[in-house]
């Protein structure tokens, strides 16, 4: 009876109300009809109690952070050095375009903040040397999805509470899958570049210049070192690390490049703390969510009607990804992860995938939705930040999703790409 | 018409003074936590002193940044949703639904009010582990801080959220009825990106 729950907020979420309220409306109104009143007064301690989180804090932290880093025009110093490196290539500044990106990803852990930071420059910058702006804005947003992927991220923080599993350990899986999806999209560019005759962005550098450029881009490049060494290392945890970041971010943008003033920060942190209300509030009424669905038996009865269609977890992964994808194409990864992570994680875990390897396989998967026509929410930061129509980026974005969508099944396919290094390291035994 | 628009002034008078003074205490909430989990790792590591307070009391700003900041969120239209499936349909029908759900809402955030209510009254039995109220600075003993005023953060966020939900109804029920030039924009605060 109470397994009603999951069809009535299928309802809820596609007739638009706030996702929030549907993993309550939902689960509430069920209990109600099944007379368990007692459980509802849980369903609220359970919002509250998951909200009540040390770990979770870094989501605040890491979105502060990266907000820091961007107002600080850190950005352009990567892209500085991203040109230094690769701009004399053929389609430079496509490549350009992806290298930054994944150094982006280092600091940032959100795929929209890479699109408006990186689009805004590098758009009219490709434009200016003869690319059509619908590929320069959908390579900018095909490159985004990088950003949760490697490390910090976002969703992998969300993921690894809402699961129990270790931020830490995601986070070091994520690399190799995120440089992964960077290595192919450089692929294709090299491909492109070749058959439609890109332009090189600049001369050669000399390797003088490039020292020069990698000096002025160390002090934002030591970010993704500080956290992820001090994470490491275990001096801190991932929460102190992100505490760490911001102080870092602050002192560089105030002090040291001085590209931010003091005037600024109440702006900063008030963006931050916005945002970071929506998310945490959405994860507490998640934590709230999977309760009733273990009380509902959920999982076991999905389980069942799932290894109905077949019993190989090989064409079980294959049906996921396509699932997930298509959830990916309209909502947000963040809530995605959210809703399916409880339902879909046991399953799939009780057949003998790694719990991180699956987390990994859900976030890349997920965050490759966020620039997938129709509702991806990349697409139309794209679109706004280049000024060019939604249809023709996502026409012309299809080539890299080909590509990333290929990067998806390697990843599902072969868990040492993600599990690798965090078995190195010894966080996954 | 009019009489709508009399309930819906004192509200927006409300909730704006509300979402200003939220806004501003969450500022200073986001940036105490970040100073104080620093302190904490600067104690640790430098001083070789673990303090006790900071996990907890970095906890205790989130929460609270949290209830003043959602509020805030809902009124501007920050709330993830999945719009595209309803825009399928003709206008006005998607008009009456989105009225239908903003009153599920404020159905689930009344029904929410009520047992918040009782878990703050629940949590003046149980006194913070770490927390303290330093009274002693002037000449009284000091006191450990009451959970409820933790488990306060949400309930009030919660009512906010009512009265932020009440304006939203009232504000679509006008839109409706072709009061659309005499609604004024909601004062909004960016917001920075999550995914």
């Amino acid at each position: 009876m109470l397994i009603w729950f999951l069809p009535v907020f299928l309802v809820f979420l596609l007739l638009g109300l706030p996702v929030l309220f549907a993993l309550l409306a939902a689960p509430g109104l069920l209990l109600w009809l099944n007379g368990q009143e007692r459980d509802i007064t849980l369903l609220y301690r359970n919002v509250y109690n998951g909200m009540d989180s040390f770990p979770l804090m870094a989501i605040p932290f890491f979105m502060l952070a990266g907000e820091l880093m961007n107002r600080s025009r850190i950005t352009e110093r990567l892209v500085e050095f991203a040109q230094a490196m690769m701009g004399h290539l053929r389609g430079g500044l496509a490549h350009v375009n992806i290298l930054s990106s994944m150094l982006f990803a280092g600091l940032s852990g959100s795929a929209v903040a890479d699109t408006s930071a990186l689009g805004s420059m590098l758009i009219p910058a490709m434009e200016k040397q003869g690319y059509s702006r619908k590929f320069a804005a959908a390579i900018t947003a095909a490159s985004s999805v990088i950003g949760p992927i490697i490390p910090p991220s976002g969703i992998m923080i969300i993921y690894a509470y809402v699961m129990g599993e270790s931020v830490a350990a995601l986070f070091l899986a994520g690399i190799v899958p995120g440089i992964l999806v960077g290595v192919g999209l450089m692929l294709t560019v090299t491909w492109m570049a070749d058959r439609y005759d890109f332009p090189v962005a600049t001369r050669r550098y000399s390797w003088r210049e490039r020292g020069g450029a990698s000096l002025k881009a160390f002090f934002p490049l030591m970010t993704p070192v500080i956290i992820l060494g001090g994470i490491l290392g275990g001096i801190f945890t991932p929460t102190e690390a992100a505490a760490v970041a911001v102080g870092y971010a602050v002192v560089i943008g105030l002090f040291v490049m001085r590209t931010m003033r003091i005037g600024d920060l109440p702006d900063v942190l008030g963006r931050a703390a916005l945002t970071s209300a929506v998310v945490l509030l959405l994860v507490g009424a998640a934590m709230a969510f999977k309760t009733v669905v273990s009380l509902s038996h959920a999982p076991e009865i999905l389980a069942s009607m799932i290894l109905s269609i077949s019993e190989n977890p090989l064409i079980l992964l294959f049906l996921i990804n396509l699932l997930l994808f298509i959830v990916g194409m309209f909502l947000d990864a963040g809530p995605a992860i959210i809703i399916l992570g409880p339902i879909l994680g046991p399953i799939f875990v009780s057949m003998g995938i790694d719990p991180v390897h699956f987390a990994i396989i859900m976030s890349v998967n997920l965050t490759v939705g966020l620039a997938t026509p129709p509702m991806g929410l990349v697409l139309f930061v794209a679109s706004s930040v280049s000024g060019e129509r939604i249809e023709n980026i996502a026409r012309a974005i299809l080539p890299f999703l080909a590509v990333e969508i290929a990067t998806i099944f390697l990843i599902t396919y072969v868990p040492a790409i993600s599990m690798t290094i965090p078995r190195l390291t010894g966080f996954v035994d | 018409m009019a009489f709508l628009l009399t309930i819906l002034k004192p509200l927006e008078w409300f909730n704006d003074w509300a979402g200003r003074i939220g806004r501003n205490l969450s500022v200073a909430a986001i940036a105490i936590m970040v100073i104080v989990i620093l302190l904490q790792v600067f104690f640790r590591y430098v001083l070789n002193n673990a303090l006790p307070w900071p996990d907890e009391a970095a906890r205790f700003m989130m929460l609270w940044l949290t209830g003043l900041m959602a509020p805030v969120a809902l009124r501007q239209g920050g709330m993830v949703a999945i719009t595209g499936v309803l825009e399928l349909f003709p206008a006005p029908a998607v008009r009456i639904v989105s009225i239908l759900l903003l009153c599920l809402s404020l159905l689930v955030l009344v029904i929410a009010a009520q047992l918040g209510w009782k878990h703050v009254n629940s949590g003046w039995l149980f006194s913070s582990s770490s927390l303290r109220l330093p009274l002693s600075i002037i000449g009284m003993k000091s006191q450990k801080l009451k959970l409820a005023w933790m488990y306060m953060s949400l309930f009030v966020g919660v009512c906010l959220m009512i009265s932020v939900n009440v304006e939203l109804i009232l504000r679509s029920v006008l839109s409706l009825m072709g009061g659309d030039d005499r609604l004024r924009p909601v004062p909004g605060t960016k917001m920075a990106e999550p995914t």
